[in-house]
């Protein structure tokens, strides 16, 4: 049996399967004890069926992203694994990194070397054991956080509200400095506008238009991002 | 207050027994394939390599486990933060998903009413991202062949355009407040390009988010009791 055999095989297939249902079995008990809390907080049916679908529509167009990272991620660890490590834990970005590491610890290029079942244990040894600290460190210290940021707000929902929302465009506003900062050529001195960042003005541009109508027709609010990005990549294609 | 007394009493406190007890077996779960690598096949790493390879990694990724969760917290939430970091995918995809569900329920993110929403946002949005990934591993690389070239090309900017859409959708409240973050989030982010902070190990993965969200915060924190003076 090759490596690529093992790590394909059904044995692996279950064991993979099992770790995926703990990450789909979380999110449905917490969406069950929501959608039953949901009333008893002031919020509607209505309310929430609406942020379900919203949330489905926001999704797919990621999906889509981490299923192509997956897809790469396959071809050279299996099928199971691959399946597993981008619905658990870890990010597209850092699983190809970590299974790199770990093969190259015992000699092998991954993706272009031939895995062998030595380096098939590493990179996968090495993906789990990077990643288990995001949910060791964020599973214990969510419950201190949580009392830390009721301190800081002092019982006060409103500047919970205000904190939160900071942090809300923190996080958008870090993502897009990211994209844009490329803006800013530093070897030549000179500002060049490359895709990416191309991209990132187009969403907000086309964004902004898209909430000005949807204020005059409502009902195509909730499509607002998936125009606004489905605009944004046809532009960008043909630029 | 009843909703209060609910929220804060009952709810919260069957929620993070739930994130634990989730948390703890998803780490435990994790090695399984591995042990199944070990026991069905006899592959086990030598010790003396995985540890190499643990340094390695950890050495890029350790700082991230513990500030990303923290980085996060505010606008994850409690429940948020035991299920995106069991989940992963976080900045492409969870928060964009529980914001869009808190703008669609026109909720506040750190209200009640506004965690019970990104709760089912993001729970909807793990299971169709498993589902894609599933219905994916199953076809295999096929899928990706049947895909024009276009379409794969077009997806490597579906997420700067997702952030710049929803950083708009944000903005329209707060403009000052986002142009602020806006701008410092693009000079931070220069200023590690042009390796200002190469004396920070792995700085480039977290230091534009931690210090952005921070600033954000404190602006928010600033720009609330300013308003409750006046």
């Amino acid at each position: 049996m090759s490596a690529l055999e093992i790590a394909n095989s059904w044995p692996m297939w279950i064991a993979c399967g099992a770790a995926v249902a703990v990450v789909v079995a979380q999110a449905v008990i917490f969406a069950i004890s929501a959608w039953k809390a949901g009333p008893k907080v002031g919020l509607s049916k209505d309310q929430m069926k609406n942020a379900m679908k919203s949330s489905a529509i926001t999704s797919i167009g990621p999906s889509v992203v981490i299923l192509s990272g997956m897809l790469s991620l396959l071809i050279t660890v299996g099928g199971p694994i691959a399946w597993m490590r981008l619905s658990m834990i870890g990010s597209v970005m850092f699983e190809a990194i970590a299974a790199g590491i770990g093969t190259n610890v015992v000699g092998v290029t991954l993706g272009t070397d031939v895995l062998t079942n030595e380096a098939l244990g590493m990179a996968l040894w090495t993906m789990v054991l990077c990643s288990i600290g995001w949910v060791v460190f964020a599973t214990f210290s969510a419950n201190r956080m949580d009392k830390i940021q009721n301190k800081l707000s002092g019982g006060d929902t409103k500047k919970l509200i205000a904190i939160s929302t900071g942090a809300v465009i923190g996080v958008f506003g870090a993502m897009c400095g990211q994209h844009l900062s490329k803006v800013v050529n530093l070897e030549n001195k000179a500002l060049t506008l490359d895709k990416a960042s191309l991209a990132c003005l187009l969403g907000a541009v086309i964004m902004f238009v898209m909430i000005k109508v949807s204020e005059k027709f409502p009902a195509i609010k909730e499509w607002n991002l998936t125009i606004s990005l489905l605009l944004t990549l046809v532009i960008v294609a043909f630029v | 207050m009843e909703n209060k007394e609910f929220f804060d009493k009952e709810y919260m406190p069957k929620m993070h027994r739930i994130g634990k007890l989730t948390g703890a077996l998803g780490v435990l779960i994790a090695f399984v394939p591995a042990l199944v690598l070990a026991i069905c096949y006899g592959i086990l790493p030598a010790p003396a390599a995985l540890v190499t390879a643990f340094v390695a990694g950890a050495s890029s990724f350790a700082v991230l486990w513990f500030v990303e969760p923290i980085s996060y917290f505010s606008v994850l939430g409690p429940v948020g933060t035991y299920m995106a970091f069991l989940s992963g995918n976080i900045s492409n995809m969870r928060v964009p998903c529980a914001s869009m569900a808190q703008v669609s329920a026109e909720v506040e993110p750190g209200s009640e009413k506004g965690s019970v929403i990104a709760t089912l946002g993001m729970a909807v949005s793990i299971v169709i991202n498993i589902s894609v990934l599933t219905v994916g591993v199953i076809l295999g690389s096929s899928i990706l062949s049947m895909l024009p070239e276009s379409i794969t090309g077009a997806l490597n900017y579906l997420l700067p355009a997702l952030f710049g859409a929803l950083m708009m959708q944000f903005s329209m409240k707060s403009k000052g407040h986002s142009a602020i973050i806006l701008v410092f989030a693009i000079l931070i982010n220069v200023a590690l390009k042009a390796g200002v902070f190469s004396w920070l190990p792995g700085a480039n993965n977290y230091l534009g988010i931690l210090t952005s969200v921070f600033l954000s915060i404190v602006v928010a924190i600033v720009t609330y009791n300013k308003a409750k003076d006046a």
